[in-house]
Protein backbone atom coordinates (compact mmCIF):
# COMPACT_ATOMS: atom_id res chain seq x y z
CA UNK A 1 0.00 0.00 0.00
CA UNK A 2 1.22 3.41 -0.91
CA UNK A 3 2.10 5.74 1.92
CA UNK A 4 1.73 9.46 1.49
CA UNK A 5 1.32 12.57 3.59
CA UNK A 6 -2.09 13.63 4.89
CA UNK A 7 -3.09 16.33 7.39
CA UNK A 8 -2.62 15.39 11.04
CA UNK A 9 -5.80 17.14 12.21
CA UNK A 10 -8.79 18.46 10.26
CA UNK A 11 -11.75 20.58 11.26
CA UNK A 12 -14.25 18.71 9.10
CA UNK A 13 -14.13 15.17 7.70
CA UNK A 14 -15.71 16.12 4.34
CA UNK A 15 -15.37 19.21 2.09
CA UNK A 16 -17.30 20.69 -0.82
CA UNK A 17 -15.68 20.12 -4.21
CA UNK A 18 -15.15 23.79 -5.03
CA UNK A 19 -14.04 25.36 -8.33
CA UNK A 20 -10.59 25.67 -9.87
CA UNK A 21 -10.86 28.97 -11.74
CA UNK A 22 -8.04 31.32 -12.66
CA UNK A 23 -4.31 30.95 -12.21
CA UNK A 24 -2.14 30.43 -9.16
CA UNK A 25 -1.89 33.68 -7.22
CA UNK A 26 0.81 32.38 -4.88
CA UNK A 27 3.45 29.67 -5.12
CA UNK A 28 4.00 30.45 -8.81
CA UNK A 29 7.76 31.14 -8.52
CA UNK A 30 10.78 29.10 -7.53
CA UNK A 31 11.39 29.92 -3.85
CA UNK A 32 13.87 27.35 -2.52
CA UNK A 33 15.75 25.40 -5.21
CA UNK A 34 17.39 25.95 -8.57
CA UNK A 35 14.99 24.06 -10.85
CA UNK A 36 11.28 23.34 -10.67
CA UNK A 37 8.19 21.83 -12.22
CA UNK A 38 5.32 24.17 -13.03
CA UNK A 39 1.70 23.13 -13.61
CA UNK A 40 0.09 24.46 -16.79
CA UNK A 41 -3.42 23.10 -16.16
CA UNK A 42 -5.78 23.00 -13.17
CA UNK A 43 -6.20 19.63 -11.43
CA UNK A 44 -6.71 17.70 -8.25
CA UNK A 45 -3.34 16.04 -7.65
CA UNK A 46 -3.75 13.06 -5.34
CA UNK A 47 -1.40 12.23 -2.50
CA UNK A 48 -0.43 9.06 -4.35
CA UNK A 49 0.56 11.02 -7.47
CA UNK A 50 2.64 13.46 -5.42
CA UNK A 51 4.40 10.56 -3.68
CA UNK A 52 5.01 8.76 -7.00
CA UNK A 53 6.61 11.93 -8.44
CA UNK A 54 8.75 12.42 -5.33
CA UNK A 55 10.00 8.83 -5.50
CA UNK A 56 10.77 9.23 -9.23
CA UNK A 57 12.89 12.33 -8.53
CA UNK A 58 14.77 10.93 -5.49
CA UNK A 59 15.50 7.62 -7.26
CA UNK A 60 16.94 9.41 -10.28
CA UNK A 61 19.10 11.91 -8.43
CA UNK A 62 20.21 9.18 -5.96
CA UNK A 63 22.38 10.67 -3.21
CA UNK A 64 22.90 14.18 -4.51
CA UNK A 65 20.45 17.03 -4.51
CA UNK A 66 17.63 18.30 -2.37
CA UNK A 67 13.93 18.16 -3.24
CA UNK A 68 11.09 20.41 -2.12
CA UNK A 69 7.43 19.44 -2.54
CA UNK A 70 5.48 22.67 -2.88
CA UNK A 71 1.96 21.20 -2.75
CA UNK A 72 0.20 19.29 0.03
CA UNK A 73 -2.90 17.09 -0.30
CA UNK A 74 -5.14 18.80 2.27
CA UNK A 75 -8.53 18.31 0.61
CA UNK A 76 -10.49 15.13 1.47
CA UNK A 77 -12.24 13.38 -1.41
CA UNK A 78 -15.28 11.21 -0.82
CA UNK A 79 -16.74 8.40 -2.87
CA UNK A 80 -20.02 6.52 -2.69
CA UNK A 81 -19.80 2.71 -2.77
CA UNK A 82 -20.52 0.96 -6.08
CA UNK A 83 -24.16 0.17 -6.96
CA UNK A 84 -25.53 2.56 -4.32
CA UNK A 85 -28.67 4.60 -4.93
CA UNK A 86 -28.34 8.39 -4.83
CA UNK A 87 -29.03 10.18 -1.56
CA UNK A 88 -28.49 8.90 1.97
CA UNK A 89 -25.77 11.44 2.61
CA UNK A 90 -22.29 12.15 1.28
CA UNK A 91 -19.93 9.23 0.64
CA UNK A 92 -17.07 8.06 2.79
CA UNK A 93 -13.65 9.82 2.62
CA UNK A 94 -11.52 7.94 0.10
CA UNK A 95 -8.35 9.95 -0.34
CA UNK A 96 -6.64 13.32 -0.26
CA UNK A 97 -5.86 15.76 -3.06
CA UNK A 98 -4.01 19.06 -3.54
CA UNK A 99 -5.91 21.68 -5.54
CA UNK A 100 -3.50 22.91 -8.23
CA UNK A 101 -4.13 25.90 -10.47
CA UNK A 102 -2.14 26.76 -13.63
CA UNK A 103 1.20 28.38 -12.83
CA UNK A 104 1.72 26.59 -9.51
CA UNK A 105 5.24 25.29 -8.80
CA UNK A 106 4.84 21.63 -7.80
CA UNK A 107 8.41 20.51 -7.07
CA UNK A 108 11.78 22.18 -6.66
CA UNK A 109 15.24 20.69 -6.94
CA UNK A 110 18.76 21.81 -5.99
CA UNK A 111 22.29 20.41 -5.87
CA UNK A 112 22.30 18.67 -9.27
CA UNK A 113 23.33 19.79 -12.76
CA UNK A 114 20.69 20.99 -15.22
CA UNK A 115 20.76 17.82 -17.33
CA UNK A 116 20.06 15.60 -14.29
CA UNK A 117 17.41 18.02 -13.04
CA UNK A 118 15.63 18.03 -16.42
CA UNK A 119 15.50 14.23 -16.53
CA UNK A 120 14.37 13.92 -12.88
CA UNK A 121 11.66 16.51 -13.46
CA UNK A 122 10.58 14.76 -16.69
CA UNK A 123 10.19 11.47 -14.81
CA UNK A 124 8.19 13.22 -12.08
CA UNK A 125 5.95 14.95 -14.65
CA UNK A 126 5.05 11.57 -16.14
CA UNK A 127 3.36 10.60 -12.87
CA UNK A 128 1.04 13.62 -12.95
CA UNK A 129 -2.32 14.00 -14.75
CA UNK A 130 -1.57 17.47 -16.16
CA UNK A 131 0.66 19.31 -18.62
CA UNK A 132 3.71 20.76 -16.90
CA UNK A 133 6.85 22.75 -17.73
CA UNK A 134 10.45 22.63 -16.50
CA UNK A 135 11.52 25.99 -15.03
CA UNK A 136 14.81 27.27 -13.64
CA UNK A 137 15.82 30.08 -11.31
CA UNK A 138 18.10 31.48 -14.01
CA UNK A 139 15.07 32.12 -16.24
CA UNK A 140 13.12 33.50 -13.29
CA UNK A 141 15.85 35.99 -12.40
CA UNK A 142 15.75 37.15 -16.01
CA UNK A 143 12.22 38.38 -15.38
CA UNK A 144 10.53 34.96 -15.38
CA UNK A 145 9.78 35.53 -19.04
CA UNK A 146 9.27 32.73 -21.54
CA UNK B 1 24.98 49.33 -13.57
CA UNK B 2 24.36 52.41 -15.70
CA UNK B 3 23.59 51.73 -19.35
CA UNK B 4 23.53 54.27 -22.12
CA UNK B 5 20.05 53.25 -23.20
CA UNK B 6 16.93 55.33 -23.75
CA UNK B 7 13.46 53.84 -23.88
CA UNK B 8 10.59 55.83 -25.29
CA UNK B 9 7.35 55.91 -23.35
CA UNK B 10 3.93 57.19 -24.35
CA UNK B 11 1.36 58.67 -22.01
CA UNK B 12 -1.56 56.38 -21.24
CA UNK B 13 -5.02 57.49 -22.28
CA UNK B 14 -7.21 54.87 -20.63
CA UNK B 15 -6.86 53.13 -17.29
CA UNK B 16 -8.15 49.90 -15.79
CA UNK B 17 -8.58 46.35 -17.02
CA UNK B 18 -9.92 46.93 -20.55
CA UNK B 19 -7.46 49.62 -21.77
CA UNK B 20 -4.56 47.71 -20.14
CA UNK B 21 -5.48 44.53 -22.00
CA UNK B 22 -5.78 46.41 -25.30
CA UNK B 23 -2.34 47.90 -24.61
CA UNK B 24 -0.83 44.44 -24.01
CA UNK B 25 -2.40 43.15 -27.23
CA UNK B 26 -0.36 45.82 -29.08
CA UNK B 27 2.89 44.61 -27.47
CA UNK B 28 3.00 47.42 -24.89
CA UNK B 29 2.72 47.22 -21.10
CA UNK B 30 1.38 49.72 -18.55
CA UNK B 31 4.23 51.22 -16.50
CA UNK B 32 4.15 53.42 -13.40
CA UNK B 33 7.02 55.90 -13.01
CA UNK B 34 7.56 57.44 -9.58
CA UNK B 35 10.19 58.72 -7.14
CA UNK B 36 12.43 61.76 -6.64
CA UNK B 37 9.52 63.66 -5.02
CA UNK B 38 7.84 64.16 -8.38
CA UNK B 39 4.24 63.13 -9.09
CA UNK B 40 3.76 59.56 -10.38
CA UNK B 41 3.16 59.19 -14.12
CA UNK B 42 1.29 56.36 -15.88
CA UNK B 43 2.93 55.53 -19.20
CA UNK B 44 3.04 52.71 -21.75
CA UNK B 45 6.32 51.13 -22.85
CA UNK B 46 7.24 48.44 -25.38
CA UNK B 47 7.22 45.13 -23.45
CA UNK B 48 10.14 43.71 -25.44
CA UNK B 49 12.43 46.57 -24.41
CA UNK B 50 11.74 46.05 -20.68
CA UNK B 51 12.04 42.25 -21.11
CA UNK B 52 15.44 42.70 -22.79
CA UNK B 53 16.66 44.74 -19.79
CA UNK B 54 15.44 42.08 -17.33
CA UNK B 55 17.20 39.34 -19.34
CA UNK B 56 20.48 41.26 -19.54
CA UNK B 57 23.46 40.51 -17.24
CA UNK B 58 22.65 43.46 -14.99
CA UNK B 59 18.95 42.47 -14.89
CA UNK B 60 16.55 44.57 -12.82
CA UNK B 61 19.44 46.66 -11.45
CA UNK B 62 20.09 48.20 -14.88
CA UNK B 63 19.89 52.01 -14.78
CA UNK B 64 18.60 53.49 -18.03
CA UNK B 65 16.86 56.58 -19.39
CA UNK B 66 13.15 56.85 -19.96
CA UNK B 67 11.85 59.52 -22.34
CA UNK B 68 8.44 60.56 -21.02
CA UNK B 69 6.40 62.85 -23.31
CA UNK B 70 5.01 66.01 -21.71
CA UNK B 71 1.72 67.70 -22.46
CA UNK B 72 3.52 70.47 -24.38
CA UNK B 73 4.85 67.85 -26.81
CA UNK B 74 8.44 67.76 -25.57
CA UNK B 75 9.98 64.64 -24.03
CA UNK B 76 11.49 64.72 -20.53
CA UNK B 77 14.26 62.22 -19.83
CA UNK B 78 14.41 60.50 -16.43
CA UNK B 79 17.04 58.14 -15.05
CA UNK B 80 15.17 55.07 -13.82
CA UNK B 81 15.60 51.56 -12.44
CA UNK B 82 13.10 48.67 -12.53
CA UNK B 83 11.64 48.60 -9.02
CA UNK B 84 9.09 45.82 -9.53
CA UNK B 85 7.46 43.83 -12.32
CA UNK B 86 4.61 41.38 -12.83
CA UNK B 87 4.72 38.29 -15.02
CA UNK B 88 1.84 36.03 -16.10
CA UNK B 89 2.37 32.84 -14.04
CA UNK B 90 1.51 30.54 -16.96
CA UNK B 91 2.45 32.34 -20.18
CA UNK B 92 5.51 34.09 -18.73
CA UNK B 93 4.58 37.38 -20.42
CA UNK B 94 5.44 40.69 -18.82
CA UNK B 95 2.24 42.35 -17.54
CA UNK B 96 3.32 45.50 -15.70
CA UNK B 97 6.42 47.28 -14.41
CA UNK B 98 7.22 49.91 -11.80
CA UNK B 99 10.10 52.27 -12.63
CA UNK B 100 11.78 54.31 -9.90
CA UNK B 101 13.34 57.66 -10.74
CA UNK B 102 16.91 57.93 -9.43
CA UNK B 103 19.37 60.68 -8.72
CA UNK B 104 22.91 59.61 -9.60
CA UNK B 105 24.26 61.54 -6.61
CA UNK B 106 22.00 60.05 -3.94
CA UNK B 107 22.52 56.61 -2.38
CA UNK B 108 19.82 54.08 -3.19
CA UNK B 109 18.79 50.69 -1.78
CA UNK B 110 18.68 47.69 -4.14
CA UNK B 111 18.76 43.90 -3.95
CA UNK B 112 21.79 42.30 -5.60
CA UNK B 113 22.17 38.60 -6.34
CA UNK B 114 24.90 36.52 -4.72
CA UNK B 115 27.33 34.75 -7.06
CA UNK B 116 28.94 31.57 -5.71
CA UNK B 117 32.64 31.28 -6.56
CA UNK B 118 34.40 27.90 -6.52
CA UNK B 119 33.31 24.46 -5.40
CA UNK B 120 33.48 23.66 -1.67
CA UNK B 121 36.04 21.04 -0.55
CA UNK B 122 33.22 19.38 1.38
CA UNK B 123 31.28 18.88 -1.87
CA UNK B 124 34.26 17.93 -4.04
CA UNK B 125 35.93 15.38 -1.76
CA UNK B 126 33.34 14.43 0.87
CA UNK B 127 30.21 14.33 -1.25
CA UNK B 128 28.38 17.04 0.74
CA UNK B 129 25.64 19.30 -0.61
CA UNK B 130 26.00 23.07 -0.92
CA UNK B 131 22.82 24.50 0.57
CA UNK B 132 22.06 28.13 -0.34
CA UNK B 133 19.96 29.88 2.32
CA UNK B 134 20.06 33.30 0.69
CA UNK B 135 20.33 34.26 -2.96
CA UNK B 136 20.37 38.03 -2.78
CA UNK B 137 21.25 40.76 -0.29
CA UNK B 138 20.01 44.30 0.16
CA UNK B 139 22.69 46.93 -0.30
CA UNK B 140 22.91 50.73 -0.23
CA UNK B 141 25.22 52.61 -2.57
CA UNK B 142 25.31 55.26 -5.26
CA UNK B 143 23.49 54.16 -8.43
CA UNK B 144 26.78 54.13 -10.33
CA UNK B 145 28.33 51.68 -7.85
CA UNK B 146 25.62 48.97 -8.02
CA UNK B 147 27.48 45.72 -8.78
CA UNK B 148 26.18 42.99 -11.12
CA UNK B 149 26.66 40.37 -8.39
CA UNK B 150 28.18 40.14 -4.94
CA UNK B 151 30.57 37.22 -4.76
CA UNK B 152 30.91 34.55 -2.08
CA UNK B 153 33.98 32.30 -2.13
CA UNK B 154 32.94 28.85 -0.92
CA UNK B 155 36.00 26.88 -2.11
CA UNK B 156 37.44 26.37 1.43
CA UNK B 157 34.20 25.19 3.02
CA UNK B 158 34.11 21.73 4.59
CA UNK B 159 31.07 19.66 5.55
CA UNK B 160 29.28 21.48 8.37
CA UNK B 161 30.80 24.89 7.56
CA UNK B 162 28.65 27.97 7.03
CA UNK B 163 29.26 31.28 5.27
CA UNK B 164 27.61 34.42 6.61
CA UNK B 165 26.65 37.75 5.05
CA UNK B 166 29.85 39.16 6.61
CA UNK B 167 31.88 36.80 4.35
CA UNK B 168 30.54 38.36 1.13
CA UNK B 169 33.20 39.97 -1.05
CA UNK B 170 32.44 43.55 -2.05
CA UNK B 171 33.90 47.04 -1.87
CA UNK B 172 32.81 47.94 1.69
CA UNK B 173 33.87 51.56 1.32
CA UNK B 174 31.38 52.20 -1.45
CA UNK B 175 28.74 49.55 -0.71
CA UNK B 176 26.86 49.13 2.59
CA UNK B 177 25.22 45.75 3.08
CA UNK B 178 21.88 46.29 4.84
CA UNK B 179 21.09 42.61 5.37
CA UNK B 180 22.08 41.37 8.87
CA UNK B 181 25.78 40.39 8.75
CA UNK B 182 25.18 37.34 10.98
CA UNK B 183 22.66 35.66 8.70
CA UNK B 184 23.82 32.47 7.00
CA UNK B 185 24.17 32.63 3.21
CA UNK B 186 25.30 29.09 2.45
CA UNK B 187 26.29 25.89 4.22
CA UNK B 188 27.69 22.51 3.26
CA UNK B 189 25.36 19.72 4.37
CA UNK B 190 26.54 16.20 5.15
CA UNK B 191 25.91 13.66 2.39
CA UNK B 192 22.75 11.60 2.70
CA UNK B 193 23.55 8.02 3.67
CA UNK B 194 20.44 6.58 2.10
CA UNK B 195 17.34 7.77 0.34
CA UNK B 196 15.44 9.92 2.84
CA UNK B 197 12.51 7.89 4.06
CA UNK B 198 9.96 10.59 3.52
CA UNK B 199 7.15 10.77 4.55
CA UNK B 200 7.87 9.91 8.17
CA UNK B 201 5.86 7.22 9.93
CA UNK B 202 3.92 9.82 11.94
CA UNK B 203 2.76 11.81 8.95
CA UNK B 204 2.40 9.00 6.46
CA UNK B 205 -0.97 7.55 5.88
CA UNK B 206 -1.73 4.05 4.86
CA UNK B 207 -4.62 4.09 2.42
CA UNK B 208 -7.89 4.60 4.27
CA UNK B 209 -6.37 6.12 7.43
CA UNK B 210 -8.10 9.26 8.69
CA UNK B 211 -6.74 12.27 10.57
CA UNK B 212 -8.06 13.40 13.90
CA UNK B 213 -11.11 15.70 13.65
CA UNK B 214 -10.86 18.85 15.78
CA UNK B 215 -13.85 18.93 18.13
CA UNK B 216 -15.73 22.16 18.91
CA UNK B 217 -14.53 22.23 22.52
CA UNK B 218 -10.88 22.15 21.34
CA UNK B 219 -11.22 25.22 19.05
Amino acid sequence: MAEYKIPKRVKYRRQHRGRMQGTAARGAEIAFGEYGLKALEPAWITGKQIEASRVAITRFIKRGGKVWIRIFPDKPITKKPAETRMGKGKGAPEGWVAVVKPGRVLFELEGVDEKTAREAIRLAAQKLPIKTRFISRKDQEGGGLV
Amino acid sequence: MIKDLTINASLREGFGKGPSRRLRAQGMIPVAVYGEEKPPVAVAVNAKEIAAILRSETGHNTIFNLAVPQENGEAESATVIIKDWQVDPVKGQLLHADLLRLSLTTATQVNVSIEIVGEPVGVKTHGGLLDLQMREVQIECLPGDIPEHIQLDVSDMLVGDHAKVADLICDRERITILTDENLIVAGVLAPRLAEVAEPSAEEAAVEGAEPEVIKKSEE
